[in-house]
């Protein structure tokens, strides 16, 4: 037997193109919608500018609340009438929120679409919100977040996030709120909130077959009874960096692994150095073979993975690496970490990782974008960042194109090895010693 | 726009529709084909029908500890180099060991299908000359912190360990986790790997799907041209069977008081093999019973009597081929609620399903968002051709995948009561509690 010895070369690239755009003006709200032809599923996504940045302060969780509540019953329905009403077309109302958008959507066989969206619309604009029933909504999310914050992770993400943006800063706090945000939650909050927010028109993103969709219908049945103008963004906030890394132990008795957090603060999405920043990233941990993950799991076996990234919204970002380590190598793992970023920001990226880290994002592209649902994203993106209907072949080129010289001046620039906040979630009886002679930083007690 | 009208479902008579062409290359690799011209991608897709259910007792974890050396260099291919070559394509890969098999899948741009090929036949043909000591050593250490990061380290994360060896009797095939025991990890020798490779990795052991932007004799060429030279290997030694003589017969319970933040139960039950009319029954049900805010489970529990926490009710099937697949049913307290009280709530809702026949409604419910669920499976190229996998191995036939969909929606009321009064009686069931550590107790 005689296997063939050499690789075969690539064929040759066959063009790929975003699906077509159509935008369509509807009762005061934008309809944007990718054409799909032949696909079976449709997705539909409202997209309201109701960020968890729009939260009061000390009340963290209150548009996660509502986003429960949706489902609580509308002024038409209660809420079992309405599981089952939307159910019985196979849908599932999806709800989520980051720091610049609250999006409702549902996927289902595209003829249901219509009849999807009216209820998607009918609970995002009309939900009861009965205060017996928000209080209640609440009181789950409270234990449910109580059950999360019981895994390790969510304690160091906070942590983190509330070093690197300040504790009294709603972008400090967790996204979802704490246990103790969120039982402080009133039903007038909640109710609030959804009349600020959630009662202007927003943008509908579709992506379907559109040969079997009407998108002024659709339109209709998402704007109907909304008012308002548009919000205007607030500007980018600074990016501070600290002189010195600071060390905080989040003790977690009797873990076997300790959990780590490291990171400092980043420029926001639309910063003109985005694609190199990205590919950097790509180089330093965002992919299975970047150095990171070669070094702490592939030589050292320290873990089952490791990343970093940068995430970047409207108006900020942060840099952040992310792993779980066995105990005994926690410190271990920490040094060697530090001085990856330390090296990719001294030395720059190496020619053939770049070349991975080039095809791979832009191959992703294609390959990512395959479902009504991920291009329904892709469409929010576009939105939220204001970017061209033809942004998607843009970047791909970019990313195709970006130099070594580009990529390892991004990272000279935004690497910051000696401002990271490093977290460790984990034993601290059993890591303390070992950290305070590693010498990595000032340790910090957690305020948890 | 007019009103909401109340629309049902297209009648659907194949979850396939899309070409499905084969192939068998002469040492026995069964070749699958289904073209889609809609995006230049392409998925390449690998089932071999080994995992962990072919594992003797004292090496439990070695098909999965087996399936991260596949990543780690072959003959002609370097360690790491698998995977920089495939992302560094624009590819995502991956691969997965259950009980019954393991599967080794990658999507890429389609210009790079020929690397690809290439890359499966070397570690199919010839691992063995790349596996080292060295390697073994490090991917043990990665499989040792995959255990600990999904399974020691989380709340509830063993219940799965837990339920195994409690729903099937010592040498069945599925009474051991794929993930395996820290000891037999440890004991892990490299001749033992490279008897594993020579006796299951053989073209005659796997089936090679691909699904994308190709014609059928341009990958039935290249199938030839990669993997025609591999030598096939007689007398593949079967798991051992997987045959049970009915439902268990006296129910059985575990309490584990532990690091948990409330108190939870799982019912577990044995019903049919995947792929049985049964088993059909039996997703229909859960679907019924545990999917949804629309599911009796959280209609009656977490909207009702609210004794559970509606984000962590449900239930649902593990789709296992080989024998009676296990049903779960999970349930979590609410603050306040003594899991005993829980307990009996699911059981009788679990009971109503023999006792109370489902709706028309509720029936309508589960096979639309069983419709969906199976539309969104086959939404991507990858999707696809997994189901192609498995078919063509479980069932010796690619298109059988056509007939799951129209399977679930004829699935009757009767037909869920009946499977409800065969697998669900509480003589058969298997109770697993966790309860939370009480503050004054010392934590271990």
């Amino acid at each position: 037997m005689t296997l063939i010895a050499t690789r075969p070369d690539s064929g040759v690239a066959r063009p790929y193109s975003f699906p077509t755009i159509h935008r369509t003006s509807v009762g005061g709200g934008q309809v944007i919608a990718a054409h799909l032809p032949g696909a079976l599923l449709a997705t539909a996504s409202l997209l309201l500018d109701a960020g968890a940045t729009r939260e009061t302060t000390g009340r963290e969780g209150t548009a996660t609340v509502l986003a429960k509540c949706l489902e609580e019953g509308t002024a038409a329905r209660d809420s079992a009438g309405f599981a089952l009403a939307l159910e019985g077309l196979g849908a599932e109302l999806s709800t989520s929120l980051d720091w610049d958008a609250f999006r409702v959507g549902v996927s289902v066989p595209v003829d249901l679409l219509p009849a999807a969206v009216a209820l998607l619309a009918e609970a995002a604009r009309t939900p009861k919100l009965d205060p017996a029933d928000v209080l209640r909504v609440r009181d789950d999310e409270v234990t449910s977040l109580r059950m999360e914050w019981a895994q390790p992770g969510p304690r160091a993400d906070a942590a983190l996030r509330a070093d690197l943006f300040g504790a009294g800063e709603r972008y400090g706090r967790p996204l979802h709120g704490d246990p103790a945000s969120v039982a402080a939650v009133t039903a007038d909050d909640v109710t609030e909130f959804h009349s600020s927010w959630l009662t202007r028109p927003g943008v509908l993103l579709v992506a379907g077959d559109l040969d079997r969709l009407d998108l002024a219908e659709l339109g209709a049945a998402a704007f109907a009874g909304a008012a308002g103008e548009p919000l205007v963004a607030a500007g980018p906030l600074d990016v501070p960096i600290r002189d010195n890394r600071r060390v905080i132990l989040v003790d977690r008795p009797g873990s076997v692994q300790s959990t780590l957090r490291l990171g400092h603060r980043a420029p926001h999405r639309a910063n003109p150095d985005y694609v190199p920043i990205w590919l950097a990233a790509t180089v330093l941990g965002g992919a299975f073979t970047s150095r990171l993950n070669h070094l702490i799991r592939e030589v050292k076996g320290y873990t089952y993975g490791i990343r970093a990234d940068f995430a970047m919204t409207r108006r900020f970002g942060r840099f952040g690496v992310s792993t779980s380590v066995q105990t005994a190598v926690t410190v271990p793992a920490l040094t060697d970490t530090v001085g990856e970023i330390a090296r990719l920001r001294l030395d720059g990226v190496l020619a053939d990782e770049l070349e991975v880290a080039r095809t791979w994002r832009a191959g992703q592209l294609t390959v990512d974008m395959q479902t009504p649902g991920a291009i329904a994203g892709a469409l929010a993106t576009l939105v939220l960042h204001g970017l061209p209907d033809d942004y998607y072949a843009t970047l791909r080129q970019e990313l195709l194109d970006a130099t070594i010289e580009q990529v390892s001046a991004a990272a000279a620039k935004h690497l910051h090895p000696k401002g990271l906040t490093v977290v460790i979630e984990g034993d601290a009886a059993l890591v303390r010693d070992e950290l305070v002679a590693a010498n990595l930083g000032e340790i910090v007690a957690a305020e948890l | 726009m007019g009103a909401v009208t109340s629309p049902s479902a297209p009648v659907t008579t194949t979850g396939y529709p899309w070409p499905i062409e084969t192939s068998r290359l002469p040492n026995g690799l069964r070749v699958v084909v289904s073209e889609d011209h809609s995006a230049p991608v392409v998925a390449v897709n690998l089932w071999y029908d080994v995992g962990s259910r072919h594992e003797p007792e004292g090496q439990t974890g070695f098909a999965h500890l087996f399936e991260h050396l596949m990543f780690e260099g072959s003959q002609h291919v370097g360690k790491t180099e698998h995977m920089r070559l495939v992302q560094g394509s624009g590819g995502s890969l991956n691969a997965t060991t259950n009980p019954d098999r393991t599967n080794y899948f990658e999507t890429l741009p389609v210009e790079h299908l020929e690397l690809a090929l290439w890359l499966e036949a070397d570690r199919m043909g010839a691992l063995v000359p790349a596996l080292t000591q060295e390697t073994l050593d490090n991917q043990r250490e990665v499989v040792k912190n995959e255990r600990r990061q999904r399974y020691d380290n989380v709340p509830y994360g063993d219940a799965w360990l837990r339920l195994l060896p409690l729903l099937y009797p010592p040498g069945h095939p599925y009474h051991h986790a794929t993930i395996g025991s820290m000891a037999d990890l440890n004991a892990a020798g490299l001749a033992t790997f490279q008897a594993f490779h020579q006796r299951y990795y053989a073209p005659n052991n796997a089936v090679l799907t691909v699904v994308g932007d190709v014609s059928p004799d341009e990958v039935f060429a290249l199938a030839a041209k990669y993997f025609g030279m591999i030598e096939p290997v007689a007398d593949i030694p079967p798991a051992p069977t997987g045959r049970l003589t009915g439902p268990a017969t006296e129910p059985v319970r575990e309490t584990v008081t532990g690091n948990v933040p409330a108190a939870r139960i799982y019912l577990s039950h044995r019903t049919h093999p995947f792929g049985t009319a049964g088993y059909d029954a039996t997703t229909v049900l859960a679907t019924v019973l545990g999917s949804g805010r629309g599911s009796r489970l959280y209609q009656r529990l977490a909207d009702g009597s609210r004794i559970a926490q509606p984000d962590y009710i449900g239930a649902y099937g593990v789709d296992l081929a080989h024998a009676p697949a296990p049903l779960i049913i999970t349930a979590t307290v609410k603050d306040g609620v003594a899991v005993e009280t829980l307990e009996a709530g699911v059981a009788e809702v679990v009971a109503s399903l023999t006792t109370e026949p489902v709706t028309d409604e509720e029936l309508g419910r589960a096979k639309a968002l069983l419709t969906t669920s199976w539309w969104r499976q086959m939404s991507t190229v990858a999707g696809r051709a997994d189901a192609l996998s498995r078919y063509a191995t479980q069932f010796g036939e690619p298109s059988a995948a056509a007939y799951r969909l129209p399977g679930w929606l004829a699935v009757t009321a009767e037909d869920i009561a009946e499977v409800a009064t065969q697998t669900l009686q509480p003589t058969s069931r298997v109770t697993l509690t966790y309860l939370p550590q009480s503050e004054s107790e010392p934590t271990a």
